[in-house]
């Protein structure tokens, strides 16, 4: 109905009701029901979330190792490669990076797209009928339209602005144990998706924009719960914790334990260069 | 060549997955190749059915609670 995808209907109709849900019953403008729905989507993924917290605690306990398999085979890009991936296999790492996760939100990213798309003509229509108007459609009185594309109005590029920014930052977050010009590659191609995005309803930019705070927030939390001083022995710190207690930890207790065991201050960079030099 | 078309197809989607929403996901695979290359693999040496299949496996097995590793197409099992 909605989309020629008819694949994507049982995650639209879903998206459709969910949306419906926030602004009816939850009170929510259309704008910030959006913002609801990205929030929900990721917190049902937290557990696999949580997971890829608790691999990429073992991957930074595991750096040192790692940078100088990486140093041993730095021209030959192949058998580096291959030699990391033995490596993780060996020490039980679970790189926090998988395809499934990433997978698992496309459609719901193009379901996304094709209802807001779609919301003037399939949506909004009922809840004009019910006495809402265009003036319905603001968010925070700076973006007139949602449905409208991003460059039909100044706010839109201000929205494009905020893409571009969370993307990056969620980048440099997330792309810690990647190789250098493969990250250059992900941070130079929001500026390229601008021109793509820029046809976008102002909607999805602000789902784009949520979705990527969400991560950048994860990135923060993550980056406090990264292990700073190992005191227990490493490997065996990192092969049953991470399997045993994912299931059962939440980040937010989590992150207290550790800030509390810690002491507050000073950037994880640095630390996690510090024990480097310690270990050796 | 006609009847390799499908299989043209499957390398196509895979490709502009990996040009568009690919490139906007801020993370890598944990296998080497990735899954993405994986799946060209698959579909160039097993066809488009079977290298649908075995790129489908290969993804599932992407997940958080597989432990990732080197993992070429000519190592699978499922079709032999």
């Amino acid at each position: 109905m909605m989309t020629p995808l008819f694949l994507l209907e049982p995650i639209e109709g879903p998206l459709t009701s969910l949306l419906e849900w926030f602004h009816n019953t939850g009170g929510l403008s259309w704008a910030w029901s959006i913002v609801a729905l990205t929030i929900l989507v990721r917190v049902v993924l937290l557990p696999l979330t949580v997971r890829q917290i608790h691999s990429m605690q073992s991957m930074q306990v595991h750096m040192p190792e790692m940078k100088a398999l990486q140093q041993r085979y730095k021209d030959d890009k192949q058998k580096r490669n291959e030699e990391l991936m033995k490596f993780y296999k060996e020490n039980r790492i679970n790189p926090a990076a998988s395809c499934l996760p990433i997978l698992f939100q496309i459609p719901v990213f193009i379901s996304l797209f094709f209802v807001l798309r779609d919301f003037d003509d399939e949506v909004f229509p009922k809840y004009q009928e019910m006495g809402e108007t265009v003036a319905d459609l603001h968010w925070l009185n700076l973006v007139p339209d949602i449905t409208a594309p991003a460059n039909s109005h100044w706010s839109g590029y201000m929205l494009l602005a905020l893409y571009a920014i969370s993307q990056t930052l969620s980048t440099l977050l997330m792309s810690q144990t990647m190789d250098k010009t493969q990250r250059t590659l992900l941070l130079i191609l929001p500026i390229a998706f601008l021109f793509v995005v820029l046809n976008f309803p102002s909607g999805l930019v602000l789902y784009w924009v949520t979705t990527n705070l969400w991560t950048v927030g994860q990135g923060l939390i993550t980056r406090r719960l990264m292990p700073k001083k190992t005191t227990e022995p490493v490997k065996r710190s990192s092969r049953t914790p991470a399997k045993e207690e994912a299931p059962v930890a939440k980040p937010e207790p989590a992150a207290d334990a550790v800030a509390k065991a810690s002491q507050p201050s000073g950037p994880p960079r640095r630390v996690k260069r510090k024990k480097k030099r310690a270990k050796r | 060549m006609i009847a390799r078309l499908p299989v043209y197809v499957g390398l196509g989607l895979v490709y502009a997955y990996r040009y568009t929403l690919g490139a906007l996901a801020p993370a890598s695979c944990k296998y080497h190749p990735s899954c993405s290359q994986y799946a060209l693999d698959a579909l160039r040496t097993h066809g488009l059915l079977r290298g649908s299949i075995l790129a489908g496996w290969r993804i599932l097995r992407c997940n958080p609670w597989s432990h990732g590793g080197v993992d070429y197409v000519d190592g699978q099992r499922l079709f032999r």
